[in-house]
C-alpha cells in the first residue's frame, strides 16, 4: 500500500467548505486558491453556489486517474 | 454503567442481548457519580465485567482516566475486566487508559455479547453477517400477455412489417459476430492464435472493420487516448484487489428480500478502476452493475482488442476487459453489458453471452433516433442482436429514449412496446425500462412542475395496463433532476428509486452524486453518498409508500390513447424504416435526426 494517506486515496479527494466572500466568482477564486494553498495545484470546482455571504463550495482534487498508474497500487 | 447524565440507550440494548443469552447483568442508572459507581461495584460478591458507555465526548478522557485510577487503587480491576464504548469514546485512547477493551460507536450488541462470551477476546476485522441474494432473473413470472386485443394487434402487425422486410438482410456488424464467435470457439479449444483457421478468420474480420480498427490489430497504433494496460499492471492489480477483497467487509442489499435490484453504471475507462467500483459498490449492497462503454466505440466497425484503457466516457468493449471484470466480480452480482446503439451490437451480445454476463440492452428506437446510427443498420443488427440473446439466454433492457432532445413519451413508450413484441417474437425476454426522467418534452408541458411523482408514475401506471411485463427504472432515475450538489443529489436520487420502489417495480439503476458533473470522470466516494441516500430514505420509509395523486390516472390514460395513435399511424404507413425517418416515433419536430453511421452498409444475404 502507499507510504502517505494521500497515495491511498482510490480517485479524487473532494474538500467541501463555506467560504466567505462577496459573490460567486470571488468565491470560485477563493475555492482555486484554497486548493492550492493545500497544496493541490490541480482542482477542479465540483459546485459552487453563493448564498448570502459566502460560497457553499466542493473542490476536487484528482489523486488518480482511472488509465494511468494508481497510487495505492504496488509497482 | 453509563458514565453520562442521561445516556443509556446503547447499554440498555446490550444488556438485553445479554439477558436472553442467559447472563446475570446489572444495570445501573446514569447520572451516578464515581464513587457511588465503584461502591456499588464493590458490593457484587462476583462480578467478572463491568461494561462502561459513555455518549458524550467533552471530558470522556478525564472522567475515562479517573475512573481506572479509582478502579485500579479499590483493587476492583485485579478481579474484574472493565470496557468502554460509545459514541464518545477513541477506542485508542481506551487502549492507552488501561481499559480491557474499547468499542466504537459502531458496535453491536451482538459484538458485546460475542466479547463476554469469548473471555473478553475481541475480534478484530470482524465481518458482518450479509445476506447474500441469489442472482433472480427479473422476467420470471411475467406472462407478457397484452391486455388489449387492438394494441396486440397493433403490435403485431408492425412487428410482422419488420420482421419481413428485414429477413434476408445482413449487415457487416452482423458478420463480424459470427465470425468473431468462430474466432472465440477455436481459442477456448485451445487452437493456437497463429494457427490457420484463426488467421483466416481474423483477416475477414479484419476487412469488415474500419481502418483504424484494423490497423490495432495489426499492432500499428492504438485510436486516440487508447492505450494497452501494462501486463504487470494487471499482474500487481489483480494480486493487490485479492488480498483487499479478503477483508471485505459486506453490507446487506439495500432492499433485502424485496424489489427493486439496485444496479450501478460503471464505466471509467479503465477495467482495473471499474473493478475497484464495482467491489466497493458491491460490499455497500448494490446488486447488479451495468457495463458502460464509449459512445465513440459505437460509430467504429468493429471492437478493439487486448485489454486496455481509453480516456473517455465509458470502458472498452473488448473481451478481455469483460472477462477481467467478471473474474472480480461477486456470484450474486447481477452484470449487464450495453449495446443499443452503434454498429457492434451483435458483437456486443456475443461478448456478453460469452462472458457469461446476465442482461444486455438493446433498442433499435434509442440509437437511432438522436444516438447517431442509421435506422435500416441498427434494425437489421439489432434484430440479429435479439436472437443472440435468446440463443444465450439473456434477458435484455429496452431504454425508453425521451430523455434525447424532445421525443414525446408517447412516442418513446411506442417503441418500448414494438420492441417488446419484436423481441417475444424471437424468443427473447425484453425487460421494459421507462426512465425516471426530468426530460425535455416533459420540462416544455410542464408535467413535472409541482412535483416529480405524478407523472412517472403514470409511465408506469401505462405500461401495466399495456402489458404484463418487468419494468426497470432508469436511467439512471430521475435523470436530470441532478445538480453538483451533493446532498441535492443524493436527495432526489433516494426519493426517485423510493418512488420506483412503491410502485413495485423490478430493478432500478442508480446515479452517484456526480451525476450532474460533466468535467470528469464518476469518483467512487459520489457513489457512496447515493446508495446512503437510499439506506436512509429506505429506512425511513419501510414498507410505506409514495402515492401518486388522481392525475397519474389521468395522465396514463392520456399516455395510453396517445401510444394507440402512433402505433396505428406506424401500421398504416407499411414502411418500418421510413416511419423512423419520417418521424412517427420521433424526429425533426422533436429535435431528434435519423442517425447517419452505417448508412447504405447492410445487404442482401447470398
Amino acid at each position: 500500500m502507499a507510504d502517505s494517506a494521500l497515495g491511498r486515496v482510490v480517485d479524487g479527494l473532494d474538500i467541501e467548505t463555506f467560504l466567505l466572500c462577496e459573490n460567486e466568482e470571488e468565491g470560485r477564486n477563493q475555492a482555486f486558491l484554497l486548493m492550492k494553498e493545500l497544496g493541490f495545484l490541480q482542482a477542479d470546482v465540483i459546485f459552487c453556489e453563493y448564498i448570502g455571504m459566502g460560497v457553499r463550495v466542493r473542490m476536487r482534487a484528482v489523486m488518480n486517474k482511472p488509465c494511468h498508474h494508481y497510487s495505492w497500487l504496488p509497482e | 454503567m453509563p458514565l453520562d447524565p442521561v445516556h443509556d440507550l446503547g447499554l440498555r440494548l446490550i444488556k438485553k442481548a445479554l439477558d436472553e443469552a442467559g447472563h446475570k447483568t446489572i444495570l445501573l442508572p446514569p447520572d451516578l457519580s464515581l464513587d457511588e459507581i465503584l461502591k456499588r461495584a464493590a458490593e457484587q460478591k462476583h462480578l467478572d465485567y463491568i461494561l462502561v458507555s459513555r455518549t458524550i465526548g467533552y471530558g470522556a478522557a478525564e472522567i475515562l482516566a479517573r475512573f481506572m485510577d479509582l478502579a485500579e487503587a479499590t483493587g476492583l480491576r485485579k478481579k474484574t475486566k472493565i470496557a468502554v464504548g460509545g459514541m464518545g469514546i477513541d477506542v485508542k485512547l481506551a487502549a492507552e487508559l488501561g481499559f480491557d477493551a474499547g468499542f466504537p460507536s459502531t458496535t453491536t450488541p451482538d459484538q458485546a455479547l460475542s466479547y463476554i462470551e469469548n473471555r473478553g477476546r475481541l475480534f478484530q476485522n470482524s465481518r458482518q453477517t450479509r445476506i447474500i441474494r441469489n442472482k433472480t432473473d427479473l422476467t420470471k413470472g411475467f406472462s407478457y400477455k397484452f391486455h388489449q386485443d387492438r394494441t396486440q394487434q397493433l403490435l403485431e402487425d408492425i412487428a410482422d412489417q419488420i420482421l419481413s422486410w428485414a429477413k434476408n438482410k445482413t449487415s457487416p456488424g452482423i458478420e463480424r459476430a459470427r465470425i468473431k464467435e468462430e474466432i472465440l470457439l477455436c481459442e477456448k479449444k485451445g487452437r493456437s492464435s497463429d494457427s490457420s483457421k484463426i488467421k483466416h478468420l481474423r483477416t475477414r474480420y479484419l476487412d469488415l472493420c474500419d481502418p483504424e480498427i484494423a490497423h490495432s490489430y495489426l499492432g500499428q497504433n492504438l485510436p486516440s487516448r487508447t492505450w494497452k494496460i501494462p501486463a504487470q499492471r494487471v499482474k500487481n492489480f489483480q494480486r493487490h484487489i485479492r488480498k483487499l477483497c479478503s477483508q471485505l467487509t459486506l453490507r446487506n442489499p439495500i432492499f433485502l428480500s424485496q424489489n427493486p435490484r439496485l444496479f450501478v453504471q460503471i464505466g471509467s475507462g479503465s477495467p482495473l478502476m471499474d473493478i475497484v467500483h464495482m467491489k466497493i459498490c458491491e460490499a455497500w449492497g448494490a446488486d447488479g452493475v451495468i457495463t458502460i462503454c464509449p459512445s465513440s466505440s459505437a460509430r467504429h466497425e468493429g471492437l478493439l482488442n487486448g485489454l486496455l484503457n481509453h480516456e473517455g466516457d465509458g470502458t472498452l468493449l473488448t473481451f478481455q476487459n469483460l472477462l477481467l471484470i467478471k473474474k472480480f466480480m461477486a456470484k450474486g452480482t447481477l452484470w449487464g453489458i450495453r449495446a443499443h446503439r452503434g454498429l457492434n451490437s451483435p458483437e456486443a451480445v456475443l461478448y456478453a453471452g460469452l462472458a457469461k454476463a446476465d442482461l444486455t440492452k438493446l433498442n433499435f428506437f434509442y440509437g437511432s433516433l438522436g444516438a447517431g446510427t442509421d435506422p435500416a443498420r441498427l434494425v437489421v443488427d439489432t434484430l440479429e442482436s435479439i436472437r443472440l440473446s435468446a440463443k444465450f439466454g439473456i434477458p435484455f433492457d429496452v431504454p425508453s429514449n425521451d430523455e434525447l432532445g424532445g421525443i414525446p413519451t408517447p412516442m418513446s413508450f411506442a417503441g418500448l412496446l414494438v420492441m417488446t413484441k419484436v423481441a417475444l417474437r424471437l424468443g427473447a425476454k425484453p425487460i421494459l425500462k421507462p426512465l425516471f426522467c426530468y426530460s425535455p418534452w416533459i420540462i416544455l408541458n410542464e408535467y413535472m412542475l409541482d412535483n416529480y411523482v405524478d407523472f412517472n408514475a403514470a409511465k408506469i401506471k401505462a405500461l401495466r395496463a399495456i402489458v404484463d411485463a418487468p419494468l426497470w427504472v432508469g436511467e439512471p432515475a430521475g435523470f436530470m433532476t441532478h445538480t453538483e450538489d451533493r446532498i441535492q443529489s443524493a436527495v432526489t436520487t433516494a426519493l426517485h428509486i423510493e418512488l420506483a420502489r412503491s410502485l413495485a417495480v423490478q430493478a432500478v439503476t442508480i446515479a452517484s452524486t456526480d451525476e450532474a458533473y460533466s468535467r470528469g470522470v464518476i469518483n467512487l466516494n459520489p457513489r457512496l453518498d447515493s446508495m446512503k441516500a437510499v439506506e436512509a430514505t429506505h429506512r425511513f420509509l419501510g414498507q410505506n409508500q409514495i402515492s401518486p395523486s388522481p392525475k397519474a390516472d389521468i395522465w396514463a390514460e392520456y399516455l395510453i390513447s396517445k401510444i394507440d395513435e402512433i402505433l396505428s399511424s406506424a401500421r398504416e404507413r407499411k414502411d418500418f424504416i421510413r416511419c423512423l425517418h419520417e418521424g412517427i416515433f420521433g424526429g425533426p419536430n422533436e429535435g431528434v435526426y435519423p442517425g447517419r453511421a452505417g448508412r447504405n452498409t447492410i445487404r442482401e444475404k447470398a
